[in-house]
C-alpha cells in the first residue's frame, strides 16, 4: 500500500527527479518513524501507567493519579525523568557495548511492528514470510540482553543475561511448534493471510479451529510469556533474587529504552496472538460504518487494538496474580511439559487437517461452547471470592 | 508406566486449576474499592485528626501549668529532655530558666508524660517530623525565665484553669495507672 | 587463590578452566530484609556454600539496659524486634518481676496477652508476605500488609504508637483497654478469617508458590534440635515445643489453644512450605485465643503498685516468652542498685541464621531468598 502511495506521489512529480529507490528509502524511514512516535512509544508508555493502576486496584490501592487527569500522564513525568538522569556507566564496564545494547533490543522489538497487521490495509510491509519474521526479529531482544548482562560486567547482571539467553532459547522451540500449527491449517505465513482465513465470530477463530489449536494456543500464550520476560517466567530481571537482573548497571535513558522494550513487548505478543488464534482485525460487520472504506478500517483497527490491549491487561493480570518459577522449574516446564505437548499437537493438527480440510463445524461450535463455559465457570468464581470476603464492591475504575 | 503418566497429567491439571483459581482471587478485586487513603491532601479530614487519643506524637509542654518538678526529666530513658529549674532567693518562687526537649532524639515513648503531676509535658497527634536541620528539631519551650506553676487546692485563674483542665483530662485519659504509683513513690 | 577469604578451587587440569562463582549478597539487596549479608559461593545457579555475616545492626541494646534502669529499659527493647516488639516488652517486664517478686494483677496479664497476641498475627502476616514477595508475587505481600495496617491501627488506639509500642510496664500494661476495643478486635477478627481462606486459595494452594517453597531446605527435627531452631521453625520440622503450652506463662495455662506442628502437606516435613503454612496455622490459633481472652478478662487494676526508683535484690531471673520468632529468653543480673548489672536477650533468628549455611548447600540461587524468608530472620532480632 505503501508503494502505490509513493508511486502515485512520484506520478505526480512531487519529488522531482529523484530516483525511485531513495523515494522509497524516505517513504519508509516516514513511515517507520510515524509508526515508532505515534503508536509504539506512546503504546509502551501508555501500558505502564495502565499495569501500575492494574496493579494497584488488584493490591488494594490507588495508583498514580496525581500527574494529569487521573494520572494519565505519569508515564511521560517517569520519561522525562528518566532523560533527565546522569547516566553512569560504570568503569569496569565493557563500554561500547554497554551502550550498545538498549539500541539492539530497541531495533529487535521495533522491527516486529513492519509486518503488524492493524487492519486489512494498515500494514506497512505484508512479508509473504510474515509470522517467522517476527519472531525472528522478537528473538533479538536476547541478543541485546545478552550483551546488556555481559557488559555491566556484574555478576548479578551476568547470571541475568545468561538465564534471559537459556530461557528463551528454549523457549521458542515450543513457540515456533504451536504457531506451526496454525500454519498447518491455513497454509500461508503472511499475517494477512493467516487473518483472512478467520472470520468476526470465535467461532471463526482459530482457537477454536480443532481441539489441537485449542491448546496450541495456551502453550503459545505461555512460551510467549517467558520470551517476553514477564511473570511467572521473569527470571533475568527477578528482582527478589539478582537486584534487577541484566538492568542493574543500567541507568537513564538506556533503562529507558530496557523498559519501553519490555512492555512494547506486551503488545507485540498479544498482537502476536490476536492474530494467530483470534481472528486478527476481523470485525462484525456494522451497517453504515462497513459500508465505506475508512469506516471500515477504522472499526477493523478497533478490534485489532482492544483484543490485543486485553491480552496486555491479561499478562500484568498474570503477573499480579503468580510467583516466579525457579530456573530449574522454567526448564521443566519446557522441556518435559510444553515440548512434548507442542508436538503432539502438531501431529494432531496435521492429521486434523487430513481429516478435515475444510474444518469439522461441530467441533468448533463446541469448543467455543467450551470456552465461554469455562469463562462462565470462572464468573462464579470471582463472585464466590467477592461474597466471601464481603468487601466493598464499587465498578468505577476511577480513584 | 500408568502411574508416571497419570502425574504427568495431574501436574497439568493441578497448575492450571490453581492458577485458574488465583486468578478468579485477583479478578475479583478489580471491582473492590481500595483500603489506601490519600495523604496528606486528599483526605476528608486531616490525618492528625483522625489519631486515637492515645496516639504519641511530637511532644509540647504548657508551661503555663509546668510545676518544674522535673519527673519528666528524670523519666526519660535517653535525656532528651533538659530543664533547668532554680529557685529565685528574692520571691521565694521556682523558675523555670530552660526546658529544651531535643525532638531528634526523642523515641516517643511516653515515659515522660505518665508521671507529670499536671499534664502540662504531653503528646500531640503531630506526626509531620520532617526538618530541614537537627538545630531546628530542638524545641525550646522557655523563652525568658518564667516562673513555675503552683499548685492550688481550687484553681480560679480564668487563663490557667482551661489549659489546666485539658492536663488533668489528658492524665486520666493517657497517665491513668500513675495515680496509685504516685502514692507508692511518696 | 583466595578471594573474599574463601579458597577458590581452580580446576587446570582439563583445558577448560572452570571456577566457582563468588557473589556478595547484601548488605545492601532486596531481599534480605534489613542489612543482612550472605557471601555466597555459587557454581552458576547452584550454591555450594552460603555464609551469613552479621553484625550490621549491632545497637548495643544489652548494654544500655546498665544505664537506663528496670523502667527506662522498656522502650528499648522494642528495638530488640521491631516486628513484634510486645513480645520483648513482656520478656523485659517479665524477668524484671521475677527479680523484684512483683505480682502482675490477673487484668494485667489478659491484657498482655491481647496485644501479644495481636502482635503475634501482624509479625507472622509480615513474614508470610514478605516470603511471598520474595518468591515473586506481589500482590498477597500488600494483602498480607492490608491486613497487618488493621492490627496497626487497633495497637496504636491500645498504645498509642504503630511499630515500638511500648506497652506493657514491669508490674502490668501502661493503658487499660479503651472503651468499645473488643467490638473493634472481633469485627477485626472476624474479617480476617475469610482474608485467611482467600489468602489459602491464592497462594497456599498455587502449585508454582508450592513448587517454589516445597521440599526445598529442608530442616530435619534432629538437625533443627541440635542447631537450637526455636518457634515456628522448630515445629515446621514436626516437634511439638511450643514455650505457652509447655513452659506456661502469663495467663496462657486458662486459655485453650492447639500447637500445630509441620506435616509435609506440600512436600518433606520440616521444609520451607510447611515453615510458612505453620505460620498460617498459627494466626488461626491466635485469633481463637483473642476471642478466649476477650470471654474471659476479669476486671480489675491492670498494673501493680512498683516504685519508680525500682531496686530489686541482688541476684539472677531468667524467663522465657514464646516471641513470634520462638523461644525469647531474657536473662537479667541485679547487684541490689537501681540499674541491673546485667542483661542478655536469646532470640530466634540468631540461630535461625547459623543453620542456614547447613542447609543452603546445593540449593539454586533463587532458593536462598525463599530459605531466608521461611526461616523468618529479622536482622534488628539477630544482632540486638
Amino acid at each position: 500500500m505503501l508503494q502505490q502511495f509513493l508511486d502515485s506521489l512520484i506520478a505526480d512529480g512531487v519529488f522531482g527527479g529523484l530516483p525511485r529507490d531513495i523515494v522509497y528509502l524516505i517513504g519508509m524511514a516516514a513511515a517507520g518513524a510515524l509508526v515508532v512516535f505515534g503508536f509504539v512509544l506512546n503504546v509502551a508508555g501508555v501500558t505502564t501507567f495502565v499495569e501500575r493502576r492494574v496493579w494497584a486496584r488488584i493490591q488494594s490501592r490507588v495508583g498514580p493519579n496525581r500527574v494529569g487527569p487521573q494520572g494519565i500522564l505519569q508515564w511521560l513525568a517517569d520519561g522525562i525523568k528518566l532523560l533527565m538522569k546522569e547516566e553512569v556507566i560504570p568503569f569496569a564496564a565493557d563500554a561500547r557495548l554497554f551502550k550498545l545494547a538498549p539500541f539492539i533490543v530497541t531495533i529487535g522489538f521495533i522491527a516486529a511492528f513492519v509486518a503488524m497487521p492493524f487492519s486489512s490495509v494498515l500494514i506497512v510491509a505484508d512479508l509473504n514470510l510474515g509470522i517467522l519474521y517476527i519472531t525472528a526479529m522478537t528473538s533479538l531482544v536476547v541478543v541485546g540482553i545478552m550483551v546488556a548482562g555481559w557488559a555491566s560486567n556484574n555478576k548479578w547482571s551476568l547470571i541475568g543475561g545468561i538465564r534471559a539467553a537459556a530461557q528463551i532459547v528454549s523457549y521458542e522451540i515450543p513457540a515456533a511448534l504451536s504457531i506451526f500449527t496454525v500454519i498447518l491449517v491455513t497454509g500461508t505465513l503472511s499475517m494477512q493471510g493467516i487473518i483472512q482465513q478467520q472470520g468476526w465470530g470465535p467461532w471463526d477463530w482459530f482457537i477454536f479451529h480443532s481441539p489441537f489449536t485449542f491448546v496450541g494456543f495456551f502453550i503459545t500464550f505461555i512460551s510467549l510469556l517467558a520470551e517476553g520476560n514477564r511473570t511467572p517466567f521473569d527470571l533475568p530481571e527477578a528482582e527478589s533474587e539478582l537486584v534487577a537482573g541484566f538492568v542493574t548497571e543500567y541507568s537513564g535513558a538506556r533503562y529507558l529504552f530496557f523498559f519501553l522494550v519490555e512492555w512494547g513487548n506486551l503488545y507485540v505478543i498479544s498482537a502476536i496472538l490476536v492474530t494467530l488464534f483470534l481472528g486478527g482485525w476481523q470485525a462484525p460487520p456494522i451497517p453504515v460504518i462497513s459500508d465505506s472504506a475508512v469506516g471500515r478500517n477504522v472499526l477493523e483497527f478497533l478490534t485489532f487494538f482492544l483484543k490485543s490491549y486485553f491480552g496486555v491487561v491479561l499478562m500484568m493480570w498474570i503477573r499480579a496474580t503468580l510467583p516466579r518459577t525457579r530456573v530449574d522449574q522454567l526448564m521443566t516446564t519446557c522441556w518435559k511439559y510444553l515440548l512434548p505437548i507442542a508436538f503432539f499437537n502438531f501431529m494432531g493438527t496435521a492429521l486434523w487437517v487430513l481429516v478435515f480440510p475444510e474444518g469439522f463445524r461441530f467441533a468448533e461450535i463446541l469448543l467455543t461452547a467450551v470456552g465461554f463455559g469455562l469463562l462462565g465457570y470462572f464468573a462464579y468464581r470471582v463472585a464466590f471470592h467477592l461474597r466471601r470476603s464481603g468487601a466493598q464492591i464499587t465498578l468505577s475504575p476511577l480513584s | 508406566m500408568a502411574g508416571v503418566l497419570n502425574t504427568y497429567f495431574r501436574n497439568i491439571f493441578d497448575t492450571a486449576a490453581t492458577v485458574f483459581e488465583g486468578m478468579a482471587v485477583t479478578c475479583s478485586h478489580f471491582v473492590r474499592k481500595p483500603t489506601t487513603i490519600q495523604y496528606p491532601d486528599r483526605t476528608d479530614v486531616r490525618v492528625q485528626d483522625t489519631l486515637p487519643y492515645r496516639y504519641r506524637g511530637i511532644l509540647e509542654v504548657d508551661l503555663d501549668i509546668c510545676t518544674g518538678c522535673l519527673a519528666c526529666e528524670r523519666a526519660c530513658p535517653i535525656d532528651c529532655i533538659v530543664i533547668d529549674a532554680k529557685k529565685d532567693k528574692a520571691t521565694r518562687q521556682m523558675m523555670l530558666n530552660r526546658f529544651d526537649i531535643d525532638i531528634a532524639k526523642c523515641m516517643y515513648c511516653g515515659l515522660c508524660s505518665e508521671p507529670c503531676p499536671t499534664g502540662s509535658i504531653h503528646h500531640t497527634p503531630e506526626f509531620e517530623g520532617a526538618d530541614y536541620s537537627l538545630e531546628s528539631m530542638l524545641r525550646r519551650f522557655v523563652k525568658e525565665p518564667v516562673a513555675a506553676y503552683k499548685p492550688k487546692k481550687v484553681e480560679d485563674d480564668p487563663k490557667i484553669l482551661p489549659v489546666l483542665e485539658r492536663g488533668m483530662r489528658y492524665l486520666d485519659e493517657f497517665a491513668n495507672p500513675d495515680e496509685e504509683e504516685k502514692g507508692a513513690e511518696a | 587463590m583466595s578471594v573474599a577469604g574463601f579458597e577458590v578451587e581452580v580446576d587446570r587440569g582439563s583445558g577448560l578452566e572452570t571456577e566457582e562463582m563468588t557473589l556478595n549478597m547484601g548488605p545492601q539487596h532486596p531481599s534480605t530484609h534489613g542489612v543482612l549479608r550472605f557471601v555466597v559461593k555459587a557454581d552458576g545457579e547452584v550454591m555450594r556454600r552460603a555464609v551469613p555475616d552479621i553484625g550490621y545492626l549491632h545497637r548495643s541494646i544489652e548494654k544500655i539496659s546498665e544505664k537506663v534502669g528496670y523502667h527506662g529499659f522498656m522502650p528499648y527493647t522494642d528495638r530488640v524486634d521491631y516486628v513484634a516488639a510486645m513480645f520483648c516488652n513482656q520478656g523485659w517486664g517479665m524477668v524484671t518481676e521475677k527479680l523484684a517478686g512483683i505480682e502482675v494483677p490477673k487484668r494485667g496479664e489478659y491484657c498482655r496477652v491481647i496485644a501479644a497476641e495481636l502482635n503475634r498475627i501482624s509479625s507472622h502476616l509480615l513474614a508470610v508476605g514478605t516470603m511471598i514477595l520474595d518468591i515473586g508475587a506481589i500482590t498477597p505481600f500488600f494483602h498480607a500488609f492490608r491486613e497487618r495496617e488493621k492490627i496497626n491501627d487497633l495497637l496504636e488506639e491500645l498504645c498509642g504508637a504503630r511499630l515500638t509500642y511500648n506497652y506493657m510496664r514491669v508490674g502490668g500494661v501502661a493503658w487499660d483497654l479503651p472503651p468499645g476495643y473488643e467490638e473493634k478486635v472481633l469485627a477485626f477478627l472476624n474479617q480476617l478469617e475469610p482474608m485467611l481462606d482467600e489468602h489459602y486459595d491464592l497462594v497456599s494452594e498455587n502449585t508454582l508458590f508450592r513448587g517454589r517453597a516445597a521440599s526445598v531446605a529442608t530442616i530435619s527435627a534432629e538437625t533443627a534440635i541440635s542447631y537450637n531452631l526455636v518457634g515456628p521453625n522448630l515445629r515446621a520440622s514436626g516437634v511439638r515445643y511450643d514455650v505457652r503450652r509447655d513452659e506456661p506463662y502469663s495467663v496462657y495455662p486458662e486459655l485453650e489453644f492447639d500447637v500445630p506442628v509441620g506435616t509435609g502437606m506440600a512436600g518433606e516435613v520440616g521444609d520451607s512450605f510447611d515453615r510458612y503454612y505453620l505460620r498460617v496455622q498459627e494466626i488461626r490459633e491466635s485469633v481463637k485465643i483473642l476471642r478466649q481472652c476477650f470471654q474471659q478478662i476479669p476486671d480489675g487494676p491492670v498494673v501493680a503498685k512498683v516504685p519508680r526508683k525500682l531496686k530489686p535484690p541482688a541476684g539472677d531471673a531468667q524467663i522465657r516468652v514464646e516471641s513470634a520468632r520462638g523461644d525469647m529468653s531474657w536473662y537479667a543480673v541485679s547487684d541490689g542498685s537501681e540499674f541491673p548489672y546485667r542483661c542478655k536477650v536469646r532470640t530466634g533468628s540468631f540461630a535461625a541464621m547459623s543453620i542456614i549455611e547447613e542447609i543452603s548447600q546445593g540449593l539454586m540461587l533463587a532458593d536462598l531468598v525463599t530459605v531466608i524468608a521461611s526461616l523468618d530472620i529479622v536482622a534488628p532480632e539477630v544482632d540486638r
